[in-house]
């Protein structure tokens, strides 16, 4: 069998021609990514940040509302269900919004730094 | 339990996963189809896979143990697993799979312009690997104990055993059909039993032997130390696991490994109810599982205790066999990527070296547990995370955000979250649970920063080894792919 050498080819998963990759790297070019670099890193910060905000309100909200936690709903004891359940939604609404946002953020940069 | 019932269960489960893993050989020929499935895995095929390979014993049998133990405490292990799955999707996963490496350390020596950094990564790769892989067979170990009386060591090798079969013939391709498979055998497996386990409850009105709020061992709750600390380790951990990373490289493009990420998390969540039914369960109709000694068999021996006869052997039939298939699945994906690691690095590449390494990637860890006794599965893996996020995280995160990133910088950061992190743990297994102080228990609240701090300094100190391909790098990992002629 022959020996194949496997490395991270460079261009493999990104069959970039060499004038975009040009028009890229020039100083105009740069601008563009640097902003969407910017961009992205701004709403992923945003998202994680405003999603540990309420992760942390969970417990602290059972424990200032005095009898909150030990309040059942269909015989499960509240702090279950917030804990256990509720904090799963607000997972996926911020992964479902980050992820529509960020392509947007990509939409937006194909159409200012345009394809030559 | 019936000892026969359990061993056709577990015989069934490593059967299947033999046979579909034989069935990737057809399909695999070159050495791309073995490490990455040639990038041609579709987002649920992925997700799937990735929900099947993430869930491993803590998920599955840790959590609902710890959930009967601390009650409400141990929440936050399902919810930073699954957060920490949010941060992957935040922070590494388009960039990643825009990189076009296929290992961690392809990843690292491509931004860096490094092979210095690129022995170290593979290094802390391996070291997580292994130490993600040990608490999987300790499962294994304590799933055969219980359920048929064969002695522990027979579940250790017998995953070992099946793993490498499956690995050595199809590599990454018959793993993911194999993966995809077992996430939905095992939340089947969870599901039904428990969900049987309800509607009998409710409908013969039972009263609860005890109240939820109640600590059946008189346990102290751990304090906040202990949860922010544990959360830590979580969120920043799962970004460095490398057999989750690995995954990323077989979507199409930048987007869709993010869409994957998004229908991973559904699947989490949804899996994640279950433990927490039967923690809640066990908690309320029988305490008396936590003093046995065995938190963690609790998800095995509750369908027969709760409901007995042939239906409760049944089910726990089932749910026996959803646990091995977390070990047999979890083990594989990181015997996966650590062969890949390997191979790369130390024995040559190719179909050859990579079975090879495959081989090594299993036997080590096995080794070192039947050695050592198990702890506390969620608890152990929880130390795991720590280290990842205190060894991969920061040359992921800073690697990817930062332009500022120097190969000096992070190897002395990988360096010291690894032995900071490593030296905790160690210090802690040598002074046994009971003396161990919270801090030294669960370092990842000072270790991951430390580790952040140190490789953003001295990459400040050495700036002028900032690489020269920086620009086409952070360019490439952050653009948009072209769109293809397809136009999706």
């Amino acid at each position: 069998m022959t020996r194949v050498r496997v490395t991270a080819p460079a261009t493999a998963a990104h069959p970039v021609t060499e004038s975009r990759e040009a028009a890229q790297e020039s100083d105009v070019g740069q601008v563009f990514v640097r902003s969407l670099i910017r961009s992205q890193l701004r709403l992923a910060l945003v998202v994680a940040g405003g999603f540990l905000v309420i992760l942390g309100a969970f417990p602290l909200l059972l424990a200032a509302v005095p009898g909150l936690a030990e309040t059942t709903i269909a015989g499960i004891p509240f702090d279950w269900i917030l804990l256990g359940v509720g904090i799963y939604p607000v997972i996926g609404l911020s992964a479902w919004l980050y992820t529509r946002t960020a392509a947007r953020n990509e939409a937006r940069y194909r159409d200012l730094a345009g394809d030559p | 339990m019936n000892p026969g019932v359990a061993a056709a269960a577990l015989a069934v489960v490593s059967v299947a996963t033999a046979v579909i893993g034989f069935y990737g050989l057809r399909i695999s020929r070159t050495t791309g189809d073995f490490f990455v499935a040639s990038r041609t895995v579709r987002p649920w095929w992925n997700a799937s896979a990735i929900g099947g390979e993430y869930l491993s014993a803590a998920s599955f049998l840790g959590v609902a143990g710890l959930l009967l133990l601390s009650g409400t405490d141990a929440l936050w292990f399902p919810v930073g697993y699954t957060a920490g799955y949010l941060m992957l999707l935040l922070f590494v996963a388009a960039p990643l799979r825009r990189s076009g490496a296929y290992t961690i350390p392809d990843f690292t020596e491509a931004r860096l312009d490094s092979r210095a950094v690129r022995k170290v990564t593979s290094l802390v790769v391996v070291l997580v690997g292994w130490l993600y892989i040990v608490p999987q067979l300790h499962g294994a170990a304590l799933t055969i104990r219980i359920t048929t009386g064969l002695p522990s060591w027979v579940g250790s090798v017998a995953v070992v055993v099946v793993v490498c079969l499956t690995v050595v013939a199809g590599g990454m391709r018959s793993i993911t059909f194999v993966q995809a498979f077992q996430y939905w055998l095992k939340l089947t497996a969870l599901a039904v039993p428990i969900l049987f386990i309800v509607f009998m409850l409710a409908g013969s009105g039972t009263p609860a032997l005890a109240a939820p709020a109640e600590n059946p061992t008189g346990l102290a709750p751990a304090g906040w130390y202990t949860n922010v600390s544990l959360l830590v380790a979580l969120l920043f951990g799962t970004l460095g696991l490398p057999h989750v990373l690995v995954r990323f490289y077989t979507n199409p493009d930048g987007q869709s490994a993010r869409r994957t990420t998004l229908i991973v998390l559904g699947l989490l969540s949804v899996f994640y109810l279950f433990p927490t039914a039967y923690g809640l369960v066990g908690r309320m109709f029988a305490p008396d599982l936590a003093r046995s000694g065995q938190p963690d068999a609790m998800v095995l021996l509750l369908p027969r205790e709760l409901i007995g006869g042939p239906a409760g052997d049944l089910l726990s039939a089932l749910v026996v066999a959803g646990a091995f298939a977390a070990f047999l699945s979890t083990t594989s994906g990181l015997v996966v990527s650590l062969a890949g690691v390997i191979s790369q690095d130390v024995l040559g590449a190719g179909v050859g070296g990579f079975r090879l390494a495959a081989v090594v990637s299993a036997v080590v860890p096995l080794g070192f547990a039947l050695m050592t006794g198990s702890l506390a599965l969620a608890g152990s893996v929880g130390l795991v995370f720590a280290f990842t996020a205190s060894t991969v995280c920061p040359v992921l995160l800073l690697g990817i955000w930062w332009r500022g990133l120097t190969d000096t910088g992070a190897i002395a950061g990988m360096v010291t979250g690894g032995v900071l992190c490593g030296g905790a743990m160690i210090a802690g297994s040598l002074a046994g649970a009971a003396s161990t102080p919270a801090w030294l228990a669960q370092p990842a609240a000072w270790s991951v920063p430390t580790a952040f701090a140190v490789m953003v300094l001295v990459s400040r100190a050495t700036a002028g080894r900032v690489p020269k391909t920086l620009v086409r790098v952070m360019t490439r990992l952050h653009t948009p792919e072209r769109p293809l002629a397809t136009g999706r």
